[in-house]
């Protein structure tokens, strides 16, 4: 039965993980996503799961990578210095192509940075972090509901593609408080897939969590991840497009940027400016498929971000294979405010901005 | 009685160990006390990135490897996830009191009911042989210490193993394989450990002291002799702690 709870983005994350048979979640406090991992210390027992507070991020993600090769549907979650903790564990898991869920609510700023929301650690998710070729599907959650649907989500992907999916969101979709429906419960089963880890009698096939290509062979490895990135860039891109078809400039923003970005496209139509918005719902892959739909004629793209140089900016340039000029609104540790979001992108439809440099 | 001796069925390929490496000593050791207690059909290998990788093949058991020093934290997600299965690590001295000693400390502090084999030859082996901060000895050259170990610019070894047994967990003893009287008493402390387990009791450590002939560039005999006179004088063999009241005759 569908329920229905006032609820802050963290926990709603937390609350949905357990509904989706989460039942393994190891992190360490950072803030802003140390309620995500109380609220795991809180409920998690009582679903019949493991709740660890971690040595440091690196030991959680690397039970993550534990638990998830033992089959089990397992999370951990952070942000900023902490995420980057998280790296070498996750490359881990790609290297076995297995499946678990991580959380990345982004702070502001480089190393230590600040406590509040940013969207700065954007490439670092959807280019990859860790060493070697793998990607992460990368889900952005614009609501509290989102971070309850996206997750539920999540852990079907990561099996269905047996590849670690990132839930990328910031300080603000974090802390923000809404009313969410919330799934019903799943109950996972750990021995479901033939390539879990486990104890096996004599004679049966065994499993080798650990590179691959070991197993496989190099060249078909390499083929088989291929292929595999391929099917996700194809199958997986995600967005909410905004009155597009006929813009004059469109928006590209996720988390807390596109809500106000979605404010400045309405109060720019009041005045009579035709803006449009495309969300990136998938950061990777990137849904270059959004851009077909806009106005051929548009005149430009703006990326509004809390970051300095503007991160999403090379994946906007390779959307329109840099067919269209492309701005920032780059607020860096201030969350965006629709008025001088709508009056950056007047200046550039006066044709008073420079086009961005994509670094 | 004449005995005929035999491999351990759940080791099915030659080794890739050096000769004379403690290693693969301790992988028999394992095969040994897994077969005897009749729980082969529930253990799961956790290896770490280094030379015991090579019992992730050689052990007919599903296994996982690495992160380095990680172990603890990884048997730790697997042991939650499956309790009924037997969880074991293999890793060295390097992983489990350098890279990974905040690893090793919590799964102590945790008493998560795991067997943890420290393979302490006072070197990082894989890597070709370079100073191991908890364990090489003072004066000992190694790769990155050519000129022997000094005090001032590297610190000084420690006694992990005791230092760690002041935790409220299971257990925690110290073998070696330097003779045939050793690596039978070694035998009885893995098999303590993997008992430790399957009644369901908390976290056994069980440390050897093992020989690196390739990196000490000695031969397996004199790497041996070393073990008992040197390093065993360093890093007492005896058991450290032991809830369950295990007499250290
Ligand atoms: C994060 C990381 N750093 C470094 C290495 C390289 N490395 C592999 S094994 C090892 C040291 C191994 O020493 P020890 O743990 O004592 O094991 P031994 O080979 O001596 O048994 C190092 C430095 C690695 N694999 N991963
Ligand atoms: S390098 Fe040393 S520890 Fe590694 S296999 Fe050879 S002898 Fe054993
Ligand atoms: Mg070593």
């Amino acid at each position: 039965m569908a329920e229905t709870r006032f609820m802050k983005g963290n926990e709603a994350i937390a609350e949905a993980a357990i509904r989706a048979g989460c039942r393994f979640y190891a992190g360490y406090p950072i803030t802003p996503q140390s309620e995500l991992l109380e609220y795991m210390g809180a409920h998690m027992e009582a679903a019949g799961g493991t709740f660890v507070q971690g040595e440091s991020e690196v030991a959680s993600i690397s039970m993550v990578w534990g638990a998830a090769c033992a089959g089990n549907r397992a999370m951990t979650s952070s942000s900023g210095p902490g995420f980057d903790l998280k790296q070498e564990g996750i490359a881990y898991l790609a290297s076995y192509e297995a499946p678990a869920v991580v959380v990345s609510m982004m702070r502001y700023g480089i190393g230590g940075g600040d406590i509040t929301a940013g969207q700065d650690s954007y490439l670092q998710a959807a280019k990859g972090g860790g060493n070697g070729d793998y990607r992460l599907l990368v889900l952005c959650p614009n609501s509290v509901q989102e971070c309850v649907d996206f997750t539920y989500q999540a852990f079907d992907l990561a099996e269905k593609y047996r590849n670690v999916v990132l839930i990328l969101g910031d300080g603000a979709v974090g802390q923000m408080m809404q009313n969410v429906v919330l799934p019903d419960y799943v109950e996972p089963n750990i021995n479901r897939y033939d390539w879990v880890i486990k104890g096996r009698a004599a004679g049966e096939k065994k499993n080798k969590a650990t590179n691959l290509n070991w197993y496989m062979g190099d060249r078909p490895w390499e083929a088989h991840i291929r292929e595999k990135l391929h099917r996700m860039q194809e199958q997986e891109q995600r967005w909410e497009s905004y009155l597009v078809e006929d813009a004059e400039l469109v928006y590209v923003a996720i988390g807390v940027s596109s809500r106000v970005a979605k404010q400045a496209v309405k109060m720019g139509r009041a005045k009579g400016l035709k803006l449009g918005l495309i969300r990136p719902i998938t950061a990777w892959p990137f849904p270059r498929k959004a851009f077909e739909a806009v106005n051929p004629d548009v005149k430009g793209y703006m990326v509004v971000e809390m970051s300095i140089a503007g991160q999403m900016l090379e994946d906007v340039y390779g959307a329109t294979q840099f067919s269209k000029p492309a701005y920032c609104c780059c607020t860096g540790i201030d969350i965006p405010v629709a008025e001088d979001v709508l009056a950056r992108a007047e200046q550039a439809l006066r044709g008073e901005l420079e086009p961005e440099v994509a670094l | 009685m004449i005995q005929t001796l035999r491999k351990p069925d759940r080791i099915v390929q030659p080794c890739g160990f050096c000769g004379g490496c403690g290693h693969g000593v301790i992988q028999r050791l394992i095969a040994e006390c897994l077969e005897e207690l009749g729980i082969s059909d529930r253990a799961i290998n956790c290896v770490d990135i280094a030379c015991c990788f090579w019992t992730l093949d050689g052990m007919d058991l599903d296994g996982i490897a690495g992160p380095h020093g990680r172990l603890p934290a990884v048997a730790t997600g697997i042991k939650k996830t499956r309790p009924d299965d037997i969880v074991y690590i293999h890793a060295g001295d390097g992983a489990s009191y350098t890279i990974g000693i905040a690893e090793t400390v919590h799964i102590c502090l945790r008493d998560v009911p795991v067997t943890m084999i420290v393979v302490n030859n006072g070197v990082f082996g894989m890597t070709g042989g370079q100073m191991s901060l908890g364990t090489t000895l003072l004066g000992q050259a190694t790769t990155s210490t050519p000129r022997g170990r000094n005090e001032s610019s590297n610190g000084s070894p420690g006694d992990f193993l005791q230092a760690l047994s002041q935790f409220d967990f299971e257990f925690a003893a110290r073998g070696a394989l330097y003779s045939v009287k050793e690596i039978n008493r070694t035998k009885q402390l893995i098999k303590k450990g993997f008992q430790n387990q399957m009644e369901k009791k908390g976290f056994s450590l069980i440390e050897v002291l093992s020989a690196c002939p390739t990196n000490w560039h000695l031969s397996p005999v004199a790497a041996n002799k070393r073990v008992e006179e040197v390093v065993a004088a360093q890093f007492p063999l005896r058991v450290y702690k032991d809830r369950g009241g295990m007499s250290d005759g």
